[in-house]
């Protein structure tokens, strides 16, 4: 690493808060949460674990025969306490003996304190945490006193200054994560090659490989000015169609975003795919995401008539329901207790990061979320419904009144005459044959003109819900059975949230006005948890993990923030960026940390093997849809002209009261589309993709796996889709390089990888082309490793 | 030189003793949460056949015996008079249509039309106080093999695989027998892996279906495919040499090694051709009537499979609801006594040539075997019909084999099978009681998804220690 960024960094570190500071320590804020969080669980007043209790001082000093004192007020060094929190070389602290180590921070502190004489207020007991309360990090609001420090520097002038021109621009984010890996006695890797940065940049930002001539053009320009080159390219692949669908292929998966019912009958939503456009059409737009958010709980308030909003409710029924039909009164109440349950579960794990959904039958076991917050929500939905509802602009509405006009009056004409001839005084002599003959005219008439009106009227749907005002109040479960109301619910603000503005409506407040006033709080400025979600989202489809690893829990069962500063920090300038991801996607990925190449290094993995600190950039195997994806562009088959509307099938649907999808071995060129466009149907095999960890979206999938399994290895390699894209590759290596061999596999491997042949594989590959052709050598590259792999 | 290399290097040059090496790069690539070392305590049981009767089973016109509904045959049921339950009003008690006989030296009364599952009486532990959370047959199937009413969760051929891996990596660990009639309600859920990792679905295959692209494709030679198979050996070791370090790169050429292997010993497990007449003659393979051959193939296969060391079979006898009740599956809504004259034959002799044969060969000392159903059926009959409806609140399945009690009856339900009374058992607590024959105590299997660390048994679930042997 250069020298004047290391000098700069420490001048930097000198600024972060906490470091340096004179102040003696305060045992009840900094050392009883320490104790409590990570050492009671074992040790406490009942279990003891080892015989030691870290809960009170008399058993804490507590001399114990023939062992070691395991603190020594005043003098840290000779305190068994500190050795066992102290990771070794090279072996992890032996204490705590479940749960992540101790960070530096920490043991300073736990250091620092016994250093001070270890005081400890008379009487002060330490209650063993158990669960979070409001006190949780999650909760509390953005930290703009840490960040603000970071962002003073307009990001914009960096370039210029004497940062700007080291190997790497000093960011707020490079900041943040070198201090933390000097920290830990690491640094990041040197830059990335450009010719992987490229291959890396073009997968995270469309999912696709970069063609080889823009890897060629990419290193020449790097050649000029690396930053310049750089940061223009991922200009341009920010402003790339293929942009939204990859990234909105991310946000389809949070949504839980399924094309049939789910359940026994499973039946296929040929009309979901309009929000699945509508996705894809915002993420490309940069549409501000609390605008994307707004639209998704109440888009039909905010813009009623215009389908391009009114879409974005295809949210709140994307989920699975069961459909069957059932007699019984009570099994429906749970079936619809069910499907509100599935609203419930997604809106709180997409925007919020709660698993509000565990405190259904009871107060949440472990965050501080009531059981009654459950309830508020179930308030906010009772009224929507599963289904298709017409969308249409107010002309394409008006021209269909206007339409279907002669129609209603021809019909409201036909039932006054035929009230007349079938509902007479009593007395009245029989109708006359003429009469009859009339009446039967009329009879025959009213269903066709039914009809008419239908056709004239209709209008096109999308499975985007229906919505009505619900007849009953909301109840609190008891246990969470339909059958036992406790209290009265209103639609309200989630009490678990303290920071951000409250609301309450009235019990029978409108069905529309509950999920605007939802939606509303969830993007107010003043919730945190919704732009710390949203950023840590963002990081962690750019680096595969997230700051917190489990995007969707931001609670006490979730895992910590590795960074929790840099985390604040995105989140304010997602913030400030006005909700855009964009300009996100920019700052994050013009950073050292993203830019820096993946190699691996033992004292790295040693000390952090998955690479939470960013040692260096995580590699990752490519996505089910990214292969796919892949397979088709190399071999020059991907259809990107059909980027929007119905979706096309892997399997064949069946119907007979319930579905069958089976899974097809032969698939043709209408299936040459991205696979964002495939209709994801539930509980549906479809070979690549689902072996691949396409998830079935029965639930919001906030993380993939990413699994390598023997199955996955036969269905690549003997699929009829893998010999079909051989063919095609082989196809094109000829046009493209004609007949000599030796251009085929340089033409193959530019295709595949984005490099030249090294001189074995160039053997090796001539030799099987000549005794087995091309389509041999072909799916060979379609199945490596270096094709699913990136650098 | 790196240790990684030395590994690929070894696996690509040697072609057999690949297995151990292969499934731990696997395993370390894997990387699953809270994976630990399964089972904790000795096992009784080794590996699980798990017969499952979609559509609602019906109790007391198979295994729960009552002379009461033969008394009150046509007189209301006291109490629920207006009962309306899945497809709406019922009528008043209906008489099973079918005979029951003593069975075993137990003495149990199991219907006429089970003759030869009735011979197995003394071996089985039948639990007649069951108890399901749904009358609905996608979520009740679901909730049967998961725990839960909602789609998304590991079924417990998962949970087995994720904790006790399989016997023989060259076969899937947990594999999904569908009847040749089509899938069981919620098809594919009912095998899935949920939230756990992808390699511990149930990998569908019967008699009539092979593994999914487990043959090299059609168009490619023999030799096409072995020269494929090297450049991409070649191709992957120069890539791996130039990422060191990287443990997936390794477990992924390590895929493909077991992946041919599988190729292997796949076609191996499945191909019944290599079995003796006499056994064909005891399953019942060349039965006149279609439906019944192919699951005594698919019973026969079940056997290959378990003696190969898979872990858990789930094989299914019927299928899914279709648009006419009960002609598919056991869902016997309007005219149950045809309904179940067509589908009782086809169960009972193969299913018990399955168990005769497990015994014979010693297999059923650590196999566990189970039968299983979502619901049973009400004992009044469907308004105007002569079916019965659904019925979560009563109804019967067993266990047989490893570690379980023979010719005993735990649970009952009332003098009319319509609700379970005495010693009730939930899913919960049979999946308790299954896991605790593997040598696993059921609430310290967990993976952690989405805010808690999930379990089989959800929250619930008791050993069923009164059928432990």
């Amino acid at each position: 690493m250069p020298r004047p960024l290391s000098t700069f960094l420490i001048a930097i570190i000198a600024l972060l808060p906490r470091a340096g500071s004179a102040a003696p320590v305060d045992f009840t804020k900094e050392i009883a949460p320490i104790f409590s969080q990570r050492c009671l669980r074992c040790h406490n007043a009942e279990e003891k674990k080892g015989k030691w209790s870290l809960a009170t001082a008399e058993e804490f000093f507590k001399k114990r025969g023939g062992h070691e004192d395991a603190v020594v007020r005043g003098d840290p060094e000779n305190s068994m306490l500190v050795d066992l929190i102290s990771p070794l070389s090279k072996h992890e602290a032996e204490m705590p003996k479940e749960g992540d180590p101790l960070t530096r921070d920490e043991v300073a502190l736990v250091r620092r304190w016994i250093a001070e004489g270890a005081p400890w207020p008379e009487g002060f007991v330490i209650e063993p945490r158990k669960r979070g309360d409001k006190s949780w990090w999650s909760l509390q609001p953005l930290r703009p006193g840490n960040a603000n420090l970071l962002i003073g520097e307009n990001p914009e002038e960096r370039s210029d200054s004497p940062i700007g021109r080291l190997a790497f621009p000093g960011s707020p984010i490079d900041r943040l994560l070198l201090a933390k890996l000097k920290e830990n006695g690491l640094a990041m890797n040197p830059p990335a090659e450009p010719r992987d940065l490229i291959r890396r940049a073009t997968f995270d930002l469309t999912g696709l490989p970069p063609a080889p001539e823009e890897v060629e053009a990419f290193i020449q320009a790097c050649a000029a000015g690396a930053d310049k080159a750089y940061a223009a390219l991922i200009d341009r692949l920010l402003a790339s169609p293929r942009y939204g669908e990859q990234w909105g292929r991310h946000w389809l998966d949070v949504v839980r975003f399924g094309e049939s019912t789910g359940f026994e009958r499973n039946i296929i939503h040929e009309d979901a795919w309009p929000f699945r456009d509508y996705v894809i059409r915002s993420l490309n737009d940069d549409k501000p995401f609390d605008r994307f958010i707004l639209e998704h709980l109440a888009g039909d308030q905010l813009a009623p008539g215009d389908p391009a909003v009114e879409v974005g409710t295809g949210f709140l029924v994307a989920g699975p329901y069961d459909n069957v039909g059932n007699q019984d009164v009570k099994a429906q109440a749970q079936i619809r207790a069910n499907t509100l349950d599935d609203v419930i579960t997604a809106t709180g794990s997409a925007f919020l990061g709660l698993t509000v959904h565990c405190a259904r039958c009871h107060d949440h076991k472990f965050d501080p979320i009531p059981q009654a917050d459950y309830y508020r929500l179930q308030a906010a939905f009772a009224g929507v419904q599963q289904g298709a509802r017409p969308l249409a602009t107010t002309a394409e509405r008006e021209a269909a009144a206007r339409k279907r006009e002669p129609f209603d009056q021809e019909m409201a004409a036909l039932k006054t005459d035929l009230a007349a001839l079938t509902t007479r005084p009593e007395g009245s002599p029989p109708l006359t044959p003429e009469e009859e003959a009339r009446k039967a005219e009329l009879l025959a008439r009213q269903p066709v003109l039914e009809k008419q009106i239908a056709k004239a009227g209709a209008l096109t749907k999308a499975w985007i819900g229906i919505f009505s005002q619900p007849g009953a109040a909301t109840y609190l479960m008891k246990g969470g059975d339909p059958q036992k109301h406790g209290e009265e619910i209103v639609p309200a603000s989630l009490a678990v949230l303290e920071v951000a503005p409250k609301y309450d409506l009235p019990l029978n407040a409108p069905e529309a006005a509950r999920r605007l006033a939802l939606a509303r709080w969830i993007v107010a400025p003043e919730n945190p948890l919704t732009p710390r979600v949203l950023a840590n989202r963002v990081w962690h489809w750019h680096f595969g993990t997230g700051i917190v690893d489990t995007p969707s829990d931001f609670g006490y069962m979730g895992g910590r923030p590795t960074h929790p500063a840099l985390l604040d920090y995105l989140a304010l300038r997602l913030q400030a960026n006005g909700w855009r991801l964009k300009p996100l996607h920019r700052e994050i990925m013009l950073s050292q940390a993203y830019r820096q190449s993946s190699a691996w290094r033992k004292d790295g993995a040693d000390h952090d093997h998955d690479a939470r600190l960013l040692w260096r950039f995580p590699p990752r195997r490519l996505s089910a849809e990214e292969l796919r994806d892949t397979m088709l562009a190399v071999s020059g088959k991907l259809d990107l002209a059909k980027s929007s509307g119905p979706g096309f099938r892997l399997y064949q649907y069946l119907n007979d009261n319930v579905s069958t999808y089976v899974p097809l071995d032969r698939v043709g060129p209408e299936t040459y589309r991205r696979a964002v466009f495939h209709q994801n149907a539930r509980a549906s095999t479809v070979d690549l993709l689902t072996e691949f960890d396409a998830p079935d979206c029965a639930f919001s999938t906030p993380r993939r796996s990413s699994t390598t399994t023997p199955l996955q290895a036969l269905t690549l390699f003997n699929h009829a889709f893998t010999v079909d894209m051989s063919n095609a590759l082989a196809e094109r290596l000829r046009a493209d390089a004609g007949t000599e061999i030796t251009a085929q596999v340089r033409r193959g491997m530019a295709l595949a990888y984005g490099r030249e042949p090294a001189p074995a594989e160039q053997a090796e590959a001539e030799r099987v082309v000549a005794a087995h052709g091309l389509p041999a050598f072909c799916r060979a590259l379609l199945n490596s490793n270096e094709l699913l792999y990136l650098p | 030189m790196n240790s990684h290399y030395t590994r690929r290097h070894f696996l690509s040059q040697s072609t057999q003793g690949l297995g151990g090496i292969a499934l731990a790069c696997l395993l370390a690539a894997d990387r699953a949460r809270g994976a630990t070392n399964w089972p904790q305590f000795p096992p009784k049981a080794k590996r699980v056949l798990h017969v499952f009767c979609p559509g609602g089973f019906s109790a007391m016109d198979s295994f729960d015996h009552k002379p009461e509904l033969e008394k009150r045959d046509g007189q209301p049921l006291p109490g629920e008079e207006n009962m309306v339950t899945f497809q709406g009003k019922n009528g008043p008690l209906m008489r099973s249509p079918f005979g029951f006989s003593v069975r075993g030296q137990s003495g149990k009364m199991i219907s006429d039309m089970l003759p030869a599952l009735g011979a197995h009486a003394d071996d089985i532990a039948f639990l007649h106080g069951m108890t399901s959370r749904s009358n609905t047959h996608g979520p009740g199937c679901v909730f049967m093999n998961t725990g839960f009413v909602l789609e998304g969760f590991p079924s417990a051929g998962a949970w087995a695989s994720y904790a006790l891996g399989s016997a023989n990596e060259n076969l899937p660990a947990y594999v999904a027998i569908p009847d040749i009639r089509g899938e069981p309600p919620n098809g594919k859920a009912n095998w899935a892996a949920g939230f756990l990792p992808a390699r511990h679905q149930g990998i569908a295959l019967s008699a009539a279906q092979p593994i999914r692209n487990l043959a090299r494709p059609a168009e490619v030679t023999s030799e096409e495919d072995e020269a494929t198979r090297g450049l991409l050996a070649q191709l992957n070791a120069g890539h791996a040499a130039r990422h060191p370090g990287e443990d997936e790169l390794a477990a992924r050429i390590a895929a493909y090694e077991l992946a041919a292997r599988m190729q292997l010993a796949a076609p191996e497990a499945t191909d019944l051709t290599r079995e003796p007449a006499e056994a064909h003659q005891l399953y019942g393979t060349n039965d006149a009537n279609p439906l019944k051959a192919a699951y005594a193939r698919n019973c026969l296969l079940s056997r290959r499979l378990l003696e190969r060391g898979v872990r858990y079979v789930s094989l299914y006898c019927a299928s899914r609801a279709s648009g006419v009740d009960g002609l598919l599956n056991w869902d016997a809504h309007k005219t149950l006594k045809a309904d179940y004259e067509r589908h009782m034959p086809i169960l009972d002799t193969p299913t018990a040539a399955l168990l005769t044969d497990l015994k014979q060969r010693g297999l059923l000392a650590d196999t566990l075997v189970l039968f299983t159903t979502e619901f049973g059926r009400m004992p009044t009959r469907q308004n105007g019909t002569s079916g019965r409806d659904h019925n979560p609140d009563g109804f019967t399945c067993w266990m047989m084999g490893a570690g379980v009690k023979g010719g005993m009856s735990f649970g009952a339900t009332d003098e009319f099978g319509r609700r379970a009374v005495t010693d009730i058992t939930t899913v919960h607590d049979f999946y308790a009681t299954v896991l605790h024959l593997l040598g696993i105590e059921h609430t310290k299997l967990t993976y952690y998804n989405n805010g808690i660390d999930r379990r089989l048994t959800d929250v619930h679930g008791r050993v069923i220690k009164e059928v432990l042997a």
